[in-house]
């Protein structure tokens, strides 16, 4: 019931932030250099119609009303799904959108369950041989990994998997001409994405090692780690299960933060691999001043982080039935 | 000091107290120092310390030595690879050299008997493919990528590059005449035979050559540089081979008539006259036409490199002048009389009465050279300055945002906590990096280059201050419940002096940590964009941007020092800050540490 209430209470309140992202992105979007009626308008018109026309392509596009107004319209569109109409691709942005996404999600989906496969047995691993000489290596490698730059990482992994072993393509999702379908066609996407899935990782698997490693010290201290241990349960059942159930909460919270930063992050990763996503179309957007495309994607960066904030609020009550959702 | 004097029974009394320590680690340290020492004792963390001073004071204090102008560019010494030896002269020749000349990265040099030697940096590998049957060489000249040469039977040959028909040589030339002088530039060769006839082929594109009339045929000698040739006839008179007007036109009074030898630099010209004195004039960007006052009326030979000049003076010593990036105007004290000099590029030779050769100028990159042609190593150090510069001032913007925002909240609790929490949110809720991108699109496009990378700073200070926030906010509301709080209250200290007086202090250190690590965030967030394009932008230097160009297969293939370098220090750098952050967070809480 409680957690109903809160839930609501949180949801009333994102939408408030919504608003006023939004309102700060269309006051940016208003700002920007150029006169979209005198875009969309020929250059060929006659200097005594040109007046005219431009007026009346201007009623057509509402910017003859006053900025409230077009605000009112503008969201009001937003929240239908019509995120306007792209210059440079010449069709409306919904239909434009649609391919980036899903690559874009892919990408980071694959990136997180590679992180994860490998940063959660790591940091438990390493927690429980604390001061190992193994824990000692791991501590500097992934102290290495988080603090060096995705895109440092990434002309290096050019230049050892693609360059010195030419082992995987460095650019594109899929092959040029290639027309397989199914399983064929999504073997040769796997192997496009290997390197932008390895680079994307390195940071993540840095951080949540640590996060990881550093809370399974917190926990496996407890009291009731000794009374586990002392009732006899086998170890893994005790690291697994009772140490690692309570160490989830800050890794909850980092791994939200790291996921969402991870689709902001991935515009470098995309530029560089040429990957087809959203980041790289943000990018071409912005370069093409096909600012449709821009203010869509960044609407779309915007509730991907507040949905996570809710998420990580709904994935606390869960690892931990102490936590209430209250304040 | 009293307690020294204490009774032993005391002591055991004291000891027992404060739980086995001894009494004069009790008696000495305050929580500063002992963070300080268990912050030297982290040998990582001491690692990290000075793996970063190393970078920092390298990137401050070596540009005042290495300068660079940024807005430079020389596209003859692009991608030369790490390394030195441009000027080294090989063994066999240093003793007896008759004649060297230096190309865009490369030298080559005959000796007493004939004999072609090369060496340097090589732009291509056809260089090294020497004609065969070529005989004793008596004259060599080096250019961009190319070599001219003339041999003991006066025939004229070249090798190196041989596109926009360099490799051929006029044939009217052999027709009766003899080649006294050759000359190598970029992309085309010029030939003076001893009927006072002057030769060009090549690029015609680059160095338009136009003969005003009674001058071909009537040539003592020449120079030349990448606009124009200028002959010197045998009458001592200057002539710019062009039609145009140029700066090297505006010959001065008193040098018509009694010029003897003449150099070009790549924006003078400088004349030697009969009486001892150089004039120069052309454009003086470089200092190049800033003849020093001691060697007029004793200059007898001069030579120009790309903007500096080297003379022999009539005592048989050589002097230099003009720009001094890379050395080229130390001139050094050469313990003979010299008997000739040769200046090309950036580097210079002089051969002495024993045929023993000396150099001075450019001999090598430490780092190579980028796609312009820049000196990767300079760069880098202004790139540093300028990423760690833009990276403590964001820094700074959002600690002192963080901490005056967090500060209040936690202090005033009830709305002005909830307003203000409300706003965090709402920064930390936009993308940080794909914000500052649009940002950066936007605002940057109608502004300096200054005002460009103030507002890097601004925006990336704007964007990452809710943790700190969020921080500070945490300790203030531990802090503000203890008791000198209170009585600081009741002291009726104002509200204004109890947050920044008496509660501020005692959560400084967590603010140090945080800065610290926010700022190897800020380093990294700069470069990241920078490397897109959307920070810092050419022709000023960052790490980030210094590895924009080395996007491509190719660049990261064969030019592997101009990503390798950048991204080392930048990955050196960010590590060590980590480091150090990690080991003052150990230091200030010691439970950390247990982990």
């Amino acid at each position: 019931m409680r957690t109903g209430r809160y839930l609501l209470k949180r949801f009333i309140y994102i939408i408030f932030v919504f608003f006023i992202i939004s309102i700060l992105m269309f006051a940016i979007y208003k700002s920007l250099p150029g006169d979209p009626v005198r875009m969309m308008m020929q250059d060929n018109v006659k200097p005594e119609v040109y007046q005219q026309q431009y007026e009346a392509t201007k009623k057509m596009l509402g910017l003859d009303q006053p900025v409230p107004v077009q605000y009112i319209k503008w969201i009001t569109n937003m929240l239908r799904g019509d995120f306007g109409y792209s210059t440079e691709y010449r069709r409306p942005v919904k239909d434009v959108i649609g391919v980036p996404m899903r690559n874009t999600v892919l990408l980071n989906i694959f990136s997180m369950i590679f992180v994860f496969l490998i940063a959660v047995p790591l940091g438990i691993t390493t927690a429980v041989k604390k001061n190992s000489v193994f824990d000692k290596i791991v501590q500097v490698v992934t102290i290495i990994g988080y603090s060096v730059p995705g895109f440092v990482i990434a002309l290096l992994a050019i230049y050892v998997f693609a360059i010195r072993f030419p082992i995987f393509p460095i650019s594109g999702v899929k092959t040029a001409g290639f027309t397989g379908t199914g399983f064929a066609a999504f073997l040769d996407t796997a192997r496009h994405m290997v390197l932008p899935v390895l680079v994307m990782s390195v940071g993540g698997i840095g951080s949540i090692t640590r996060y990881v490693r550093a809370s399974m010290i917190d926990a496996l201290r407890m009291d009731y780690i000794r009374t586990a241990r002392s009732k006899g349960l086998k170890e893994k059942v005790v690291v697994y299960v009772h140490a690692f159930r309570n160490a989830l909460i800050p890794i909850v919270t980092v791994t939200t933060w790291w996921l969402i930063g991870l689709f902001g992050g991935s515009v470098v990763i995309e530029s560089i691999f040429l990957w087809d996503g959203l980041g790289k179309m943000m990018i071409t957007g912005l370069n093409q001043r096909d600012f449709s495309v821009v203010l869509a994607m960044q609407m779309f960066y915007v509730i991907l982080s507040l949905a996570g904030n809710v998420l990580m609020d709904i994935a606390y009550t869960m690892v931990d039935p102490r936590v209430k959702l209250e304040n | 000091m009293k307690k020294n004097k204490k009774s032993t029974m005391g002591k055991a009394a004291q000891k027992m107290l404060v739980g086995g320590m001894t009494e004069e680690q009790e008696a000495v340290l305050t929580p500063i120092q002992m963070v300080f020492r268990s912050f030297i004792g982290d040998k990582i963390a001491m690692a990290g310390v000075c793996c970063f001073l190393l970078i920092f004071l390298c990137c401050v204090i070596l540009p005042v030595f290495l300068p660079i102008d940024m807005y430079y560019q020389d596209v003859t010494q692009a991608n030369v690879a790490p390394g030195f030896g441009m000027l080294k002269v090989p063994g066999s020749l240093a003793g007896n050299a008759k004649q060297l000349s230096i190309g865009s990265t490369f030298s080559v040099g005959i000796d007493e008997k004939g004999n072609v030697y090369e060496w340097g940096n090589f732009p291509t590998d056809k260089l090294k493919k020497l004609p065969k049957d070529m005989g004793k060489l008596t004259q060599v000249s080096a250019g961009l990528d190319h070599i001219v040469a003339i041999n003991e039977n006066n025939e004229v040959i070249t090798w190196g590059n041989d596109r926009m028909g360099l490799s051929s040589i006029p044939v009217e030339m052999r027709m009766g005449e003899t080649p006294v002088e050759i000359y190598a530039g970029y992309q085309f060769s010029l030939a003076l035979t001893d009927k006072g006839r002057l030769y060009s082929w090549g690029n015609s594109y680059l160095v338009d050559i136009k003969f005003p009339e009674g001058v071909q045929g009537n040539i003592k000698a020449f120079d030349a540089n990448n606009d124009i040739v200028i002959a010197l006839t045998n009458d001592g008179e200057v002539v710019p081979l062009t039609k145009k007007k140029t700066a090297y036109s505006n010959i001065p009074e008193g040098v018509q008539g009694h010029a003897v030898d003449i150099a070009l630099s790549d924006e003078s010209v400088a004349v030697v006259t009969d009486d001892g004195r150089v004039y120069a004039w052309g454009n003086n960007l470089k200092k190049s036409c800033d003849i020093p006052e001691e060697i007029q009326g004793h200059a007898k030979v001069i030579e120009g490199g790309r903007f500096h000049y080297v003379v022999i003076l009539d005592d048989g010593s050589v002097a230099a002048w003009g720009d001094n990036t890379f050395g080229q105007a130390y001139a050094p004290s050469i313990g003979e009389p010299v008997k000739s000099v040769s200046a090309g590029y950036y580097g210079s030779y002089a051969i002495g009465e024993s045929d023993k050769a000396y150099s001075w100028g450019l001999d090598g990159y430490l780092m190579g050279t980028d796609d312009f042609g820049r000196d990767v190593f300079r760069r880098l150090l202004k790139g540093g300055r300028m990423t760690m510069t833009v990276g403590a001032i964001a820094v700074i913007i959002s600690t002192i945002i963080g901490v005056i925002v967090g500060g209040i909240s936690g202090y005033k609790g009830g709305k002005v906590d909830n307003i203000m929490m409300r706003l965090t949110e709402i920064v930390s809720s936009l993308p940080f990096l794909p914000f500052a991108i649009i940002l950066s699109a936007i605002i940057g496009n109608s502004i300096s280059e200054t005002q460009r990378i103030i507002m890097i700073m601004v925006i990336l200070g704007l964007l990452s201050w809710p943790g700190i926030a969020r921080l500070v906010r945490g300790s203030v509301l531990a802090e503000r419940e203890q008791e000198f709080v209170t009585a600081a209250k009741a002291l009726g200290v104002k509200e204004w002096g109890i947050i920044f007086r008496h509660i501020l202090p005692n959560v400084i250190t967590v603010i140090i940590v945080n800065a610290t690590l926010d700022f190897a965030t800020c380093m990294l967030t700069e470069s990241s964009l920078s490397f897109i394009g959307f920070g810092v932008t050419e022709p000023n230097a960052t790490w980030g941007n210094m590895l924009n160009s080395a996007r491509s297969a190719t660049v990261i293939e064969k030019y592997w020092w101009r990503w390798v370098f950048p991204s080392l220090v930048l990955a050196i750098s960010t590590i060590s800050i980590n480091c150090i952050g990690d080991g003052l967070r150990d230091a200030i809480d010691p439970k950390s540490k247990e982990r």
